[in-house]
């Protein structure tokens, strides 16, 4: 946003204003962006989420306020405002004011650092996945304000279930992003999303092969695990359907947000979607590249950037259009796969959520993590770094041996893993039954 | 490892562990068909599904514009039915509705004949409380003359609650519409209901028991009874004391005053049998009456015409007949009861010379 003011204001129109005041509209300009369209795609996701599910239920779902019920969550949000605020007399009101904001601002913040589009990032951090992931468990913070300041056991107990579950379930999360890192080499998303043009194969290990936009990470073995464990782990850190044990209705009313009404029960409703759509636009971006696909490179490599200051404004304009159809499109389908988990399983109770989290996922994380350290020896070092067995290799033959290694390890390590799980699963069942005829 | 199901005692009985026959690690292959499920659901619910032996597709009806089609023997609230041709109601008042309605929302008046103050086989006012009706239908199924059916209609919700205890002229429906909504059921009882219907009507003076909103059907039966009084056959009126009074004139009469006059006519004529002065028709000639009989009908008699007379004097304005116009109620009941006496004694006297004179031959 810099750069096109920049070149606005002081290139084409020669005003010669100074950075400062560019740099202040620019950021305005962002902010307001980011704030405008923070809460559209939460609306959209509602409606969304609603008709999809609804699909699979064998219904029609909204379908009366406007053309196929496009405005229900206009409505929905006029309802929202219009409800009387109810704050319990045993209530801490400051606290219990507070918690609302504390869990929206970090799902808004994270979006300062998701690239939209080729050259489309709102601020391009170094660090900008750390950013992400620490920012995102601020909100943890601000569900045990509102648990705790509602004074209410429902809301208490589901506080306690949400900050147990995001903590267990980050560990994976992260876990399987360190395989990307490393493999990467960088933190900054836009270098992920960079990494993964090409074709099936990064050209970065393939040089000569044409740039499709299509060097995703999930075709690799090491990308496909953890696109995986990232995926379940981001359901249980968005409180998605097999993982919404903070919520659940059935057991404790609406957990945190039991005593909330009105707008502040709204921007807990808001944070969780806009949270929602921010993991599965980074499932896109780190797994699926993001914006890239075919065409999107082509078009940008012809625009004005600070690499190629005569560039075509257009292709700006047209290498961003597809770019962000692109990164809408798969993160709208992976929004999609969530509603379609939702309809599909029931919920899991608490001690098995810790079980697969902390047995399962984590121990298979650590595998694929060496299998991360395996494919950058196999495909990056050479005898300099003591990796002697693939000198002379052709960069085909590395990253097929790297492939085959890692495909071996990942499935080793997942049947071993799924067999010692379901053994323990099932033993535990049994103690349990022993442990209740014991008691009689 | 196949061991033996787990098995304990509790209190409240046994805890079977369920041994699936399926034992074996699914490593998420269980999960990933479980979507496939919801995948094969959400894929086919594009396609309209209106048949209930399938379990894919949308079966959402989109209810204010289209509605469901009614199975027949759907029952939500009780109507009353009247017949097309003859607009007569088919309810008879026999209270069998009434009796066995669980909520006991069902309330109705018999309908009386103006002139005898006799009940007649027709309701002259048919209540329902709606809003306490259960819809069990039992009504419709244990009245003897498919008079009460159950209704359709469904969208009854108003913001007026006295709208919801319903009459009789909101619960009329003509057979036409029972027959649209329930063609089969219809057809079952229609032979039997439209004759012990015919058999009602015959029973039914003047205008009872045609519906009270079908005015011109009201109009044109009374346009044949009055055809019919205008021509008197001989045969059909023997008695010809009220027949000399107009026919416009009789019409305009009160039910009570004609009851009255009635009650007048009855009594003459029981006295005139009970003295034996006028030999009756079927009597033949008086033998020796019973004269406890005798004394008692010419009693009755007697009080009947003073009564009578009573109610006629107790009138201001005497019409042309000597017929009282504004009789009080209580001497009109009266009157009516003296009639009915004198009746009722004349006829046992009767039965006794007939029996009599049996014997005697």
């Amino acid at each position: 946003m810099y750069d096109i003011l920049q070149a606005l204001i002081n290139g084409t129109f020669g005003w010669g204003w100074p950075d400062w005041l560019i740099y202040l509209i620019s950021s305005l300009v962002v902010v307001t962006i980011i704030l405008v369209v923070a809460p559209l795609q939460m609306l959209f996701f509602t409606y969304y989420e609603r008709r999809v599910i609804a699909r699979m239920q064998d219904r029609i779902g909204p379908n009366r306020v406007g053309p196929e019920g496009i405005w229900q969550p206009i409505a929905d949000g006029v309802k929202m405002f219009t409800k009387e605020d109810i704050v319990p007399e045993a209530a801490d009101r400051i606290v219990h004011f507070l918690a609302p904001c504390v869990v929206v601002a970090p799902t808004i913040l994270m979006f300062a650092v998701v690239p939209w589009g080729p050259g489309m990032t709102p601020v391009d951090l170094p660090t900008s996945l750390l950013f992400f992931f620490a920012v995102s468990s601020i909100s943890a913070v601000g569900l045990m304000m509102a648990g705790w300041a509602s004074n209410n056991k429902f809301s208490l107990l589901g506080a306690m279930r949400a900050v147990a579950q995001m903590v267990s379930y980050e560990i994976p999360a992260v876990l399987s992003l360190i395989a990307i890192v490393m493999i990467v080499g960088s933190l900054s998303i836009n270098s992920i999303i960079e990494y993964q043009a090409g074709l099936l194969i990064s050209n970065r290990d393939l040089p000569g092969i044409p740039d499709l936009g299509l060097g995703w990470f999930v075709f690799t073995p090491v990308g496909f695990v953890a696109f995986i464990a990232f995926f379940i782990a981001a359901l249980a850190e968005g409180e998605r359907t097999p993982f919404d044990i903070p919520e659940a209705d059935s057991e404790i009313v609406a957990g945190y947000m039991t005593e909330y009404s009105g707008m502040k029960f709204g921007l807990f409703y808001l944070a969780q979607y806009v949270l929602n759509f921010l993991l599965c636009a980074i499932t896109a971006i780190l797994f699926f590249g993001g914006w890239q696909g075919p065409g999107v490179n082509w078009l940008y490599a012809q625009a004005i950037t600070p690499t190629n200051p005569d560039g075509n404004g257009l292709f700006n304009v047209l290498a961003g259009a597809l770019g962000v159809f692109y990164f809408l499109l798969k993160t709208y389908i992976f929004f999609f796969v969530m509603v379609w988990l939702r309809g599909a399983f029931p919920r899991l109770r608490i001690d098995q959520l810790m079980d697969f989290g902390w047995k399962f996922l984590i121990p298979l994380t650590l595998a694929n993590l060496f299998s991360a350290a395996v494919w950058v020896a196999f495909t990056r070092w050479g005898a300099a770094e003591g990796m002697l067995i693939t000198v002379g290799w052709s960069p085909v033959l590395r990253w097929l041996a790297a492939f085959i290694i890692t495909l071996a390890i990942n499935i080793g390590v997942y049947l071993w893993l799924t067999q010692v799980y379901a053994a323990s699963q099932a033993e535990r069942r049994r103690v349990e039954l022993e442990e209740l005829s014991a008691t009689l | 490892m196949m061991e033996p199901p787990f098995e304990i005692e509790i209190p409240r009985g046994r805890v079977i562990e369920v041994q699936r026959d399926d034992s074996r690690v699914r490593r998420g292959g269980g999960l990933l068909r479980g979507m496939a499920v919801i995948w094969k659901h959400w894929k086919e619910s594009f396609r309209l599904n209106r048949s209930y032996s399938q379990i894919h597709g949308t079966f959402t009806i989109q209810y204010p514009e289209e509605k469901p089609r009614i199975p027949e023997a759907y029952r939500n609230m009780p109507i009353l039915l009247y017949d097309d041709e003859t607009g007569h109601e088919l309810c008879t008042s026999c209270f069998q509705c009434e009796r066995i309605c669980p909520p006991q929302v069902i309330h109705m008046t018999q309908a009386k004949d103006p002139a005898t103050g006799k009940p007649v086989p027709a309701v002259a006012e048919f209540i329902i409380e709606y809003d306490a009706c259960m819809s069990c239908g039992f009504c419709a199924e244990v009245c003897p003359f498919d008079a009460i059916k159950m209704d359709h209609e469904f969208e009854l919700s108003t913001d007026d609650h006295a709208q919801l205890t319903v009459h009789k002229a909101q619960l009329n429906r003509p057979i036409s519409y029972y027959a649209s909504i329930a063609p089969t059921m219809w057809a079952e009882v229609r032979e039997s209901a439209l004759k012990k219907l015919q058999g009602n009507i015959r029973r039914r003076p003047d205008v009872i028991g045609i519906a009270p909103h079908l005015t011109e059907r009201i109009a044109a039966r009374r346009a044949e009874l009055a055809a019919q009084a205008a021509a008197p056959s001989p045969a059909a009126e023997p008695a010809s004391p009220p027949a000399p009074s107009a026919p416009t004139e009789a019409r305009k009469l009160t039910p009570e005053e004609k009851a009255a006059k009635l009650a007048a006519i009855r009594a003459a004529k029981a006295a005139q049998a009970g003295d034996g002065v006028t030999p009756s028709a079927e009597g033949g000639t008086p033998a020796e009456a019973p004269p406890a009989d005798d004394k008692a009908a010419r009693l009755a008699a007697i009080r009947a015409a003073n009564a009578a007379k009573k109610a006629a004097a107790t009138d201001a304005a005497p019409a042309a007949t000597g017929e009282p116009t504004t009789p009080t109620p209580a001497d009109d009941k009266a009157a009516r009861l003296a009639a009915i006496r004198a009746a009722n004694a004349a006829k046992r006297k009767q039965a006794a010379d007939s029996v009599d004179t049996e014997e005697g031959s």
